[in-house]
C-alpha cells in the first residue's frame, strides 16, 4: 500500500515538471518578442529592459528555465502586468471564492446524484429510471453558461427568489477577512449576512454542479445495478439477511468504489467549469481571473494560473487514487 | 399434440449475424432515443448547411431601428441589439459550430489515433514517453487546456479548431492505446497468431474493428462536447474574433446584459446549443449500445 | 413425512427474448439425512429448481408459476418473505459454485460469518466470533483466529469454498443445497472438499441436495440421483441402481460419454449428438426426442410421465429402497444400455411427424436445426 502511494507520487512529479517546461516555453514562444508580448500595450523601452532583466530573457534557455523553476519553488509566480501585484498574493485573495463555489457544486452534485442514482437503480427501466436518465442527458448537454443564465432568469429575474450576481450583497458591509464569503459572513454574526452569502451560492452551485450531477447519477446507477447482480449479493440473501442489510453492507459498500473515483475526477471538471461559472455570475474567483488575464494579455498570470490549476488537479487525482486503494481491500492488502 | 402456439423443442436458429456493422445498424434503428438524437442532429446539420437558403436576412447587417424586438412573424427569433435577425444568426451560427466542432474532433482523432497507435503498437519506452506527454496535457483539466492554447495561438477559427482538437487528443490516444494493448493479449489474437496469421492481417481483421468501435462512440460524444466547448470559448471572448461571424457563444455574451429585457436573445442560441449537444449525446449512447457485440439482442 | 417435498414445480423467466420455460413440472422428495444428487447438463434446470426452493430466483424475471415446495409440511411458495428470510441460512442453506464471486470482496471473513450467525441468533459479537473460529477449525482452516480478519481474495479457491461451507453449516441447517460446489476447483482440491462435505453432513444428519453435471462426483457422494433434462426429471433411482441399470436414453448417453479406465482400447466414446433445446418454446413431447436414438413417434407429441420402471410397482420416493422411475416411452434394455445404442432389428429412430414439422415452420423455427438423424445402425 505504501509502495503504491510512493509509486503514484513519484509518477506525478515528472508530469508536473513536464508541465512547467511546457508553460515556461509557452511564455517564451509567444508570437513576436516575448518581452513585448508580455508587456503588450504597456510596452515602453524602459519596461522592456526591466522585464528582460527580471526574466533574464537574454540568458540561455535552460538557465532561464532553472531560474523559473527556482522561483516557482519559492512561491514566486511572477507579477501581474495589469496591477503589478504578485500573482501569489492575488491568488490567495481570489482562490477562496472558487473553493466555495467548487464545494457548493460538489455538495449539490453528490448530495443529489447518489440518492438519484440509487433510486433509478432500484427499478431499472422503470419510469423513475427514465426520468433520471433524461435528467442526466440534459445535465451534460446544457452548457454551464446557458444553464446559468436560465437559472438567473427564472429565479432571480422572474421569481426574485434568489440573487443573481456576486458572492454577497455589498450593501451588507461584510468585511473580507478570509475571502470566503460564507465564513466572513459567519464572522460578523449577523444572520441576514449569513443567509445572503448562502443565497448567493445556490444558483452558481447548481450551474457548476450540473455536469458532475449527471455523471455521478449515471455512475451510481450503473454501479448499483452491476453490484446487485453479483453472486455475493445472492449469497447474502441466501443467508437470510434482511434486504436492508443486503443493500447497505453488500450492495452499497461495493458500489461506492467506482463512484468515489468518479467524484474525485470531477473535481478537475469543476475547476475548469469554474472559469465559465464565475464569468456568468461575476464571482471574483480564480476562474474569472484567468479570463480577464487572457483578455488583457496578462500572460504571466495565465501561465501561473494554469500551472496552479494543473497542480491542484493532479494532487486531487493522487488523493483519489490513494483513497480508492484504501477503500478497496483488494488493493490495500494486495 | 402440437398446439397452435408452440412447437417441439428444437434449437431455433438465431437470426444470422451479418457482420458487426449491419447488426449494429439494425439495433440502432430500434433504439428510440438514438433516433431522436439523429433527428436533432439532422435539424442542426440542415440548419447549418441550408443557412444561406433559409435565412431571410444577412446575419451581419442590422437595422438599428428594429433593434431588440421580440419574436414576431418577420423575425421568428427576434432581433438583437443591432437589429440583426436572430434566426438568421442562429442558423449561421450553426455553420460555425458544425465546421469548427467537426474539424476539432477530426484534429483530435488525427493526433490521438496516431499517438495511441504508436504507443499501443510499439509498447515499452516509446509507450511510456508518449503516455507521459499525454499525462501532461491531461493535467490541465477540461476546457482550460483549450483556453490556454487559444491564449497562446490567438483568436481565429483555425486556432480554436486546433485548441479544442488538441485538448481531445489525449483522450483518443489513451482509448486507442488501451484497446490495442488489451487486444494484443486477447485470446482470439493469440489464437490467430498461433495458427500463423501474419501480423498485419491480425491488425486489420482482428484488432482494428474491436479498437475502432470505442473510438467511434467517443468521437460522437466528443462532437457534443466540442459544440459546447467552442461555444464556451466564444462566450469567454476567445471566439473567432471576427465581429461579422455569428457564433453562438459570442451571441450569448453579447446578449447577457439583456437577460431581463430580451431573454429570447439568450434562450434561442442556448437552445440551439442544447439541441445539438443532446443529439450527439443520444447518438453516441445509442452507438455504444448497438456496437457492443456481446449484447444478444 | 419427507423433509422436503417438491411437487410439480414450474418455473419460468420473463426476458426480452421471450418466456423461458426453465422448470416444467419437477417432483421429488428428500428425507432427513439423505444426500440426493441432481444431475444434468447446463441449462437443464437443476440450479433453478433449487433457487426456487429458497425463493432466490432473480427478480423480477424469475417466477414460480406452478406447483409447491413443502418443507417440514409448510408450502414455501406461499409463506411470507420474512418467514423465508428466517428459513434461509437457518433451516436451509445454500453454497454456490464460484467461491471467489460468492463472497463479498470488501468484507472480512469474520464480518461475513458473524453476520450470518447474528442474523438468526441473538448472540453477542464476541460469541459469534468464537463460533466462527470453531467453524473454521471444523472445515480445516489453519490458524482460524488470524484468518478471520482476512479478505476473500487472500484465500485460495479451496479454502474459500471451505469458508462457504463453514458459513452454510454455521446454524446447523436441516438442508444444505450445494450448487456445483467443486466445479470451479482443481481436481485434487475437489476430492478434499467433497470429503469434508460428506463428513460434516453425515455427522449432523444434514440432508443434502448436490447439484452437478459431473457423474463422478455424485457416484461417491449420493444415495439417490435425479437426472434432469430441459426442466424435467427424466430418471430417478438410487445411486447404485442408476449406474448399474440406467434405462433412459439420456442417462445411457451420459454414462457412455465418460471415459472409463476399464474400457477396451478401441471402444469409442459415444457423445450425445445434437444440442440442448431452446427453452423459449413451451415443451411439447419429450424434449430429448431430437437427440434420442430410441425415439418413436409418440415421443414427438406427448411428454412421458415419470413412472416406475417396473410397471405397477408401488412408488417409494425416498430411502435406499426408492423406486427406480423414468419418463420414457421407449427406454433402453439392459443390453442396449451397456452398449449405448438401440439394438433392435429394423428399428429406426422416428422422424418428426408432419404435424410437428408444420407447427415448427409456423413458429418460424427450422425443423432441421438440432435434429439428429439416426440411420439403420442406430447411429448417424
Amino acid at each position: 500500500m505504501l509502495r503504491y502511494i510512493l509509486r503514484r507520487v513519484l509518477g506525478a512529479i515528472p508530469v508536473l515538471f513536464g508541465l512547467s517546461v511546457a508553460l515556461f516555453l509557452f511564455l517564451r514562444l509567444l508570437p513576436g518578442d516575448p518581452a513585448e508580448a508580455i508587456l503588450g500595450q504597456h510596452a515602453t523601452p524602459e519596461l522592456i529592459k526591466q522585464i528582460r532583466e527580471t526574466l533574464g530573457l537574454d540568458q540561455p534557455l535552460y538557465v532561464q528555465y532553472l531560474d523559473y523553476l527556482g522561483r516557482l519553488l519559492h512561491g514566486d509566480f511572477g507579477a501581474s502586468i495589469i496591477d503589478g501585484r504578485p500573482v501569489a498574493d492575488s491568488f490567495l485573495v481570489r482562490f477562496p471564492a472558487t473553493i466555495e463555489l467548487t464545494i457548493g457544486a460538489l455538495i449539490f452534485a453528490v448530495g443529489l446524484g447518489i440518492p438519484l442514482g440509487r433510486l433509478a437503480a432500484r427499478h431499472p427501466n422503470g419510469w423513475i429510471d427514465g426520468m433520471v436518465t433524461v435528467l442526466s442527458l440534459f445535465g451534460i448537454s446544457i452548457p454551464i453558461f446557458v444553464l446559468g443564465y436560465t437559472l438567473v432568469f427564472v429565479f432571480a429575474v422572474q421569481l426574485h427568489w434568489l440573487p443573481a450576481l456576486g458572492q454577497i450583497d455589498p450593501r451588507l458591509g461584510v468585511t473580507p477577512v478570509t475571502h470566503f464569503a460564507i465564513i466572513d459572513a459567519l464572522l460578523t454574526g449577523r444572520v441576514p449576512a449569513i443567509v445572503d452569502s448562502f443565497a448567493h451560492l445556490i444558483l452558481p452551485s447548481i450551474a457548476l454542479g450540473s455536469i458532475p450531477l449527471a455523471i455521478v447519477t449515471r455512475i451510481t446507477r450503473a454501479s448499483v445495478i452491476e453490484v446487485s447482480n453479483e453472486d455475493y449479493v445472492r449469497t447474502a440473501r441466501a443467508k437470510g439477511l434482511t434486504e436492508r442489510r443486503v443493500n447497505d453492507r453488500h450492495i452499497m459498500r461495493n458500489a461506492w468504489l467506482p463512484v468515489t473515483t468518479v467524484i474525485g475526477l470531477q473535481v478537475g471538471g469543476l475547476l475548469a467549469g469554474a472559469v465559465l461559472t464565475e464569468t456568468v455570475f461575476t464571482w471574483n474567483g480564480v476562474g474569472s481571473w484567468v479570463v480577464t488575464a487572457i483578455q488583457n494579455h496578462d500572460y504571466i498570470v495565465v501561465q501561473s494560473l494554469i500551472l496552479i490549476f494543473a497542480t491542484i488537479f493532479l494532487t486531487v487525482n493522487l488523493l483519489v487514487d490513494i483513497g480508492y486503494a484504501f477503500l478497496n481491500p483488494r488493493i490495500r492488502y494486495g | 399434440m402440437a398446439d397452435q402456439t408452440t412447437a417441439v423443442i428444437v434449437r431455433s436458429t438465431p437470426r444470422a449475424s451479418r457482420g458487426l456493422w449491419r447488426d449494429a445498424l439494425r439495433r440502432l434503428r430500434r433504439n428510440g432515443p438514438a433516433i431522436f438524437g439523429l433527428i436533432c442532429i439532422a435539424i442542426f446539420i440542415l440548419g447549418a448547411v441550408l443557412a444561406p437558403v433559409i435565412a431571410q436576412y444577412d446575419p451581419t447587417i442590422g437595422n438599428l431601428a428594429s433593434g431588440k424586438q421580440g419574436p414576431s412573424l418577420a423575425h421568428p427569433m427576434g432581433t438583437d441589439l443591432l437589429g440583426r435577425d436572430e434566426f438568421s444568426r442562429v442558423l449561421y451560427g450553426a455553420r460555425i459550430s458544425l465546421t469548427v466542432g467537426v474539424v476539432a474532433v477530426l484534429v483530435g482523432l488525427a493526433f490521438g489515433t496516431v499517438i495511441g497507435a504508436i504507443a499501443g503498437g510499439a509498447g515499452g519506452k516509446v509507450d511510456a514517453l508518449l503516455m507521459r506527454i499525454t499525462d501532461v496535457l491531461l493535467a490541465v483539466p477540461g476546457i482550460l487546456l483549450a483556453i490556454g492554447i487559444v491564449a497562446w495561438l490567438g483568436h481565429g477559427q483555425i486556432q480554436i479548431m486546433l485548441a479544442v482538437g488538441i485538448s481531445y487528443a489525449p483522450i483518443f490516444a489513451r482509448l486507442l492505446r488501451g484497446s490495442l494493448l488489451a487486444l494484443r493479449e486477447a485470446e482470439f489474437v493469440v489464437a490467430a497468431r498461433s495458427i500463423g496469421t501474419p501480423g498485419h492481417r491480425i491488425l486489420v481483421r482482428h484488432m482494428l474493428p474491436n479498437a475502432l468501435t470505442p473510438l467511434i462512440v467517443q468521437a460522437t460524444l466528443a462532437l457534443a462536447t466540442a459544440i459546447i466547448d467552442v461555444a464556451g470559448l466564444g462566450f469567454l471572448g476567445l471566439g473567432p474574433g471576427d465581429p461579422r461571424i455569428a457564433e453562438w457563444g459570442e451571441m450569448l455574451t453579447d446578449s447577457a446584459r439583456f437577460l431581463q429585457s430580451a431573454p429570447y436573445l439568450i434562450f434561442f442560441p442556448g437552445a440551439a446549443i442544447v439541441i445539438s449537444a443532446v443529439g450527439f449525446n443520444l447518438l453516441g449512447d445509442g452507438l455504444r449500445e448497438s456496437l457492443d457485440p456481446r449484447l444478444k439482442r | 413425512m419427507a423433509l422436503l417435498s417438491v411437487s410439480d414445480l414450474i418455473v419460468r423467466f420473463r426476458t426480452h427474448d421471450g418466456l423461458i420455460h426453465a422448470v416444467n413440472g419437477v417432483s421429488f422428495d428428500l428425507d432427513e439425512g439423505e444426500t440426493l444428487g441432481l444431475v444434468g447438463e447446463s441449462g437443464c434446470g437443476k440450479s433453478v429448481t433449487n433457487l426456487a426452493v429458497l425463493r432466490l430466483l432473480p427478480q423480477p424475471a424469475g417466477r414460480i408459476e406452478g406447483g409447491a415446495v413443502y418443507f417440514e409440511g409448510a408450502d414455501l411458495t406461499q409463506v411470507s418473505e420474512s418467514s423465508m428470510r428466517e428459513l434461509r441460512g437457518r433451516d436451509i442453506a445454500m453454497i454456490f459454485q464460484d467461491p471467489m464471486t460468492s463472497l463479498n470482496p470488501v468484507l472480512t471473513i469474520e464480518e461475513q460469518m458473524v453476520e450470518t450467525i447474528r442474523a438468526h441468533r441473538e448472540v453477542s459479537k464476541a460469541a459469534a466470533r468464537t463460533r466462527a473460529i470453531e467453524l473454521l477449525e471444523m472445515v480445516g482452516i489453519p490458524k482460524p483466529e488470524t484468518r478471520l480478519r482476512a479478505f476473500p481474495h487472500q484465500f485460495s479457491g479451496g479454502m474459500r469454498q471451505r469458508v462457504m461451507i463453514a458459513m452454510a453449516l454455521a446454524l446447523e441447517p436441516k438442508l444444505l443445497i450445494a450448487d456445483e460446489p467443486t466445479t470451479a476447483l482443481d481436481v485434487t482440491i475437489q476430492a478434499q472438499v467433497l470429503d469434508l462435505l460428506r463428513k460434516l453432513t453425515a455427522e449432523r444428519s444434514t440432508s443434502v441436495i448436490l447439484i452437478t453435471h459431473d457423474l463422478g462426483v455424485v457416484a461417491g457422494m449420493t444415495q439417490r440421483i435425479n437426472v434432469m433434462y430441459a426442466g424435467f426429471i427424466v430418471e430417478t433411482a438410487t445411486t447404485p441402481d442408476l449406474f448399474a441399470r440406467p434405462r433412459h436414453p439420456y442417462t445411457v448417453g451420459l454414462l457412455h460419454s465418460i471415459p472409463r479406465l476399464d474400457a477396451g482400447d478401441d471402444e469409442p466414446l459415444i457423445p450425445i449428438e445434437g444440442v440442448p433445446p431452446d427453452l423459449r418454446r413451451a415443451p411439447v413431447g419429450c424434449p430429448f426426442a431430437p437427440r434420442c436414438a430410441w425415439r418413436i413417434e409418440r415421443c414427438w407429441t406427448e411428454m412421458p410421465p415419470l413412472e416406475p420402471l417396473i410397471a405397477g410397482e408401488r412408488v417409494t420416493t425416498t430411502g435406499p429402497a426408492a423406486t427406480h422411475q423414468l419418463a420414457c416411452w421407449n427406454y433402453a434394455t439392459a443390453v442396449e444400455a451397456s452398449t449405448g445404442q438401440p439394438l433392435r432389428d429394423g428399428f429406426v429412430a422416428a422422424p418428426p411427424p408432419a404435424t410437428v414439422i408444420e407447427a415448427l415452420a409456423a413458429a418460424g423455427v427450422d425443423p432441421g436445426a438440432g435434429l439428429v438423424e439416426f440411420g439403420q445402425e442406430g447411429r448417424s
